[in-house]
């Protein structure tokens, strides 16, 4: 058996408001990434994008979204990614910027490493904390929103709790 | 892991954009920047170069670079806009202020005195214009045996369209006759969303024509090179160089006496600093 073979960009995205994150989707993302190319690579690169591309995951908490590209273009559609100024969701534009990460062959390569990131993420963010109350409060929150079964889900929530804690 | 830089943010006179614009930086994965000044010597009037704010005074604490445990480190620099020769003063004490100093030549006898002659470290090659001239080998290979980096910014391109097109096609030209050979890609950002990570940028490159290695490079050896290209200008060929010694108390830490031998820097395009 041969299967089909993609890439999977890990991307994170940036906005100035964090609380703009909450309104975006996967098809806005989809939609801004699909535009992009076009712009840059016209109707080729559209062309491109038709089969194989998809946003797989989003998670409009923390910004981490998984892009799949076919493995044969990834590159040029990459290419375009740096030229995502905004992404307009429900009528609204919200200047952001697609910052990749990681480059994976499979789901669970980028699901491992972004566990890892988190885990840094949580690390570096730590010593910020004011007082050692804050630091215990972060902890137990930790502690208590793990989802049996699904680790990458826990890791995640790891990364949100603290962000909710630095504001 | 290759360390990276971005050795192209300007110079705002908000300090909050620019802050922002070094915290994204080093969130981002970016271990040097450097703060850009331009500058643009009108006719007539004596030109006044601006002297460049201390890092120390726009922040109070560097932030620490993404996946290290070091802070970032901001530097200096200085790009001259030139459209006579008289411009470019290569004893002016003002340069000596800047860690970097870079030009963009407008006309093609310049664009050839920077890469043979000029003592600086960077020349700019024009992003937001069809370009004035074209690229000949000589220079371009002076320029190269000299340790001179050329420069192409990409946040023009991420602006507008017809940037865009220019941007590239500039660079192409550019890459096509240097066969991408010391050529950096910076930002030359003004917002802190105008920064790209840099693994896009080094696959952004590749529409500049440069290949995998070249494009990884140009984000980070070449810039490298540039530094030390940079404190080699300071120096005497790289082989001594003077620091005042403060008579401050905190002389203690620091020491450094008046006159200290430094090794040259063991960079693979460090021939010039033998040859000035």
């Amino acid at each position: 058996m041969v299967r089909v073979k993609s890439r999977y960009l890990l991307c994170e995205i940036t906005v100035s408001d964090r609380s703009q994150l909450l309104q975006l989707d996967d098809r806005a993302v989809a939609t801004a990434v699909r535009a992009a190319v076009a712009r840059t690579h016209g109707d080729y690169g559209a062309a491109q994008c038709v089969i194989g591309f998809s946003v797989k995951y989003l998670n409009a908490h923390t910004g981490i979204v998984f892009l799949r590209f076919p493995k044969r273009c990834y590159r040029l559609l990459w290419s375009a990614l740096p030229f995502i100024t905004c992404i307009e969701t429900r009528g609204h534009k919200i200047p952001c910027v697609l910052n990749c990460l990681h480059v994976g062959g499979t789901i669970r390569t980028c699901q491992k490493f972004l566990i890892k990131y988190n885990t840094q993420q949580l690390h570096q963010m730590l010593p910020k904390c004011k007082n050692d109350e804050e630091k215990q409060q972060v902890r137990k929150a930790i502690l208590t929103c793990s989802l049996p079964g699904s680790n990458r889900k826990e890791s995640e929530e790891d990364f949100e709790s603290e962000e909710d804690e630095e504001e | 892991m290759s360390v990276f830089m971005d050795l192209n943010l300007t110079f705002t006179e908000d300090k909050s954009v620019l802050q922002r614009m070094i915290e994204t930086a080093a969130q981002l994965g970016f271990s040097t920047v450097a703060i850009n000044y331009m500058f643009e010597p009108k006719a007539k009037k004596k030109p006044q170069i601006p002297a460049p704010t201390p890092i120390t005074e726009l922040m109070d604490q560097l932030p620490v670079v993404q996946g290290r445990s070091r802070p970032i480190r901001v530097l200096n620099r200085l790009t001259l806009v030139m459209s006579d020769s008289f411009h470019f003063r290569s004893t002016a004490p003002e340069y000596r202020c800047f860690d970097l100093l870079a030009v963009q030549p407008t006309t093609e006898k310049l664009f050839h005195a920077a890469c043979m002659v000029y003592d600086i470290d960077i020349i700019c090659v024009s992003v937001t214009e069809r370009l004035p001239f074209f690229f000949k080998r000589a220079p371009v290979n002076g320029a190269i045996d000299r340790g001179v980096v050329f420069e192409v910014s990409y946040s023009a391109a991420i602006r507008d369209s017809t940037m865009r097109r220019y941007t590239i096609a500039n660079a192409i030209s550019l890459i096509e006759c240097c066969k991408g050979k010391s050529v950096m890609v910076s930002s030359a950002a003004e917002k802190a969303l105008e920064l790209r990570g840099p693994y896009d940028v080094t696959n952004l490159s590749l529409l500049f024509g440069l290949s995998d290695k070249d494009c990884k490079e140009a984000v980070s050896s070449t810039c490298r090179s540039v530094l030390l290209h940079g404190e080699t200008r300071k120096t005497a060929s790289g082989i001594i160089y003077t620091v005042k010694s403060c008579s401050e108390a905190s002389d203690q830490q620091e020491a450094p006496p008046q006159s200290e031998t430094c090794e040259a820097p063991p960079s693979k395009k460090q021939k010039s600093s033998v040859t000035e």
